[in-house]
């Protein structure tokens, strides 16, 4: 399909006209090659997460406008949503789903670069910026959590404050931080607003700008050879030129699309058969029976449960900084799973332990 | 008798043709899909105001003697009040011009418009001076002893 138009020598004449104002084409061009080794093996979940962030920002932005952040208004305006404005069960549910597809692909993403040790030379920078994109997701579940203003939002951010203000040294400042004086009142929840749709939207956009950006300069991890050094006997060969690759567009992107169509099909089903629901509105005084926060911090919440304090609160936090730090952790160069035991084995059983401590947290 | 070969090109509706019938109308369904929500969503709900014979309590004679008037709220919607020599008489307070909230002038005794210099008749509302197009819509007043009440409808 390499017609004259495609590569641009020409064109129509509108596109013509636009080209010479814009010079665009080469770019454009450009952003449309990334380099696929044949043997790449992505299954679609860094796209899928990309996609469920646009969902949430489409969604995030339709809520907004009925939404009222303060303690008063807050639960009263998101049953309004729910119960009185056209399709509002439908966009807050795919809100709340996708908010949930959106941290599991992400897992899984992260699982699939792991296993493939994707994250070696020369991408330990990509691998970085996406566990601070992990970062920023868990964080976009927390402040989005308490919006509602519910028994539930409010208790498990009463909880969840606590946890922050338990760290060392910094801990008491961090809570006065977070909820905006010593208690959650309405300067938490004008504060959480705030996170939620203004701070972790641009974070979260800015990173991605550059975790993308470094996709496309690198182009995918070849899973079955580590890339070749500058200088070694494996770049000086014809191991780099000879690779076999497959075309980013339309290939790819068509896979994409499509994986894309099923998740879209995959929410609405979810946001139809289980909508989000709502609880009773928030009441300081009355802390209901089983307090416990959304699933992806129940192994925190367990942990808790079960050693001193101290150890539970910094536990997860040296468990995202290690992870943050893996490629200069694990610094040899195989990336073939079946010569990498040890550090498969590693990951195992942290994967392990991070899953029954959540499974025991559901049914405690 | 030899069986004949059709091209497939040939045929009314090719296989190509077909497939991109399909995929056409496979975008249209997906589109059609994000953008009813979206648009539902957008229309504001209407607002549940006071049904038909309604009534609001807008002021007492004690309080709007003879020769004035006053703009109070019937539900949302702003309602001039003038105690003339004619009655009680009450009009939407929006100015049919271009909707700023017209006020009673006792000195001139007109219902004024702030914006643009339009005056209105107290006695039926209709246009006496300046740019405004139609006269004010009447509400219904009903004076009970020495309550002035509104009646929506």
């Amino acid at each position: 399909m390499a017609t004259p138009q495609a590569t641009g020598t020409g064109g129509s004449r509108i596109s013509d006209w636009f080209e010479e104002r814009l010079r665009a084409r080469e770019l454009f061009g450009a952003l449309l090659h990334v380099r696929i080794p044949i043997q790449a093996r992505t299954y679609y979940l860094g796209g899928i997460t990309l996609f469920l962030f646009g969902i949430q920002v489409v969604t995030g932005t339709l809520l907004v406008l009925y939404y009222k952040p303060t303690p008063e208004t807050a639960f009263d305006s998101v049953k309004y949503i729910t119960s009185v404005v056209e399709f509002g069960w439908l966009i807050r549910s795919v809100h709340h789903w996708a908010a949930n597809l959106m941290i599991i692909c992400l897992v899984l993403h992260l699982v699939r670069i792991f296993i493939q040790g994707a994250y070696k030379y020369p991408r330990e920078l990509t691998w970085i910026v996406g566990v601070g994109l992990l970062a920023a997701t868990i964080g976009f579940g927390f402040t989005g959590y308490l919006l509602p203003w519910d028994q539930r939002a409010f208790w498990a951010t009463v909880v969840g404050t606590e946890i922050a203000g338990g760290v060392p040294v910094i801990g008491e400042s961090l809570l006065q931080l977070l909820r905006g004086g010593a208690d959650v009142t309405e300067a938490t929840l004008g504060r959480f607003f705030g996170m939620h749709v203004l701070v972790l939207p641009l974070t979260i956009g800015a990173l991605l700008v550059v975790h993308l950006t470094i996709v496309h300069q690198l182009g995918l991890a070849n899973p079955t050879r580590p890339e070749p050094r500058p200088g070694t006997a494996a770049a000086a060969g014809d191991a780099g030129a000879n690779e076999q690759l497959k075309p980013f567009f339309p290939d790819y992107v068509l896979d994409e699309i499509i994986a894309w169509a099923a998740m879209l099909a995959l929410l609405v089903v979810l946001a139809s058969v289980l909508p989000a629901g709502l609880e009773e509105k928030a009441n300081p005084l009355e802390t209901p029976t089983h307090v416990k926060p959304e699933w992806y911090f129940l192994s925190a919440y367990q942990l808790l449960k079960l050693v001193p304090r101290d150890l539970g609160i910094m536990a997860p936090i040296v468990a995202i900084g290690a992870l943050a730090l893996l490629p200069f952790l694990d610094r040899s160069r195989e990336v073939r799973p079946r010569r990498r035991i040890l550090a498969l084995l590693i990951g195992l059983v942290a994967a392990v332990v991070t899953v029954g401590l959540s499974t025991w947290g559901y049914y405690s | 008798m030899e069986p004949t070969i059709v091209d497939p090109a040939d045929r009314p509706m090719g296989r190509r043709r077909f497939i991109r019938v399909l995929l056409g109308f496979s975008l249209f369904s997906t589109l059609a899909m994000i953008v009813t929500p979206i648009a539902g969503f957008l229309v504001p709900p209407k607002a549940v105001g006071a049904g038909p014979g309604g009534r609001v309590l807008a002021a007492t004679t004690t309080d709007l003697p003879a020769g004035s008037g006053k703009v109070v709220a019937m539900g949302s919607s702003p309602v001039i009040v003038v105690n003339t020599d004619a009655g009680v008489k009450a009009y939407s307070a929006v100015c049919t011009h271009l909707g700023c909230i017209v006020l009673y002038d006792s000195t001139s005794r007109q219902i004024v418009c702030p914006c643009h210099d339009g005056h209105f008749s107290p006695a039926s509302g209709a246009v006496t001076s300046g740019p405004p197009p139609q006269p004010l819509p009447p509400i219904t007043v009903a004076v009970e002893k020495d309550q002035i009440f509104l009646v929506s409808g």
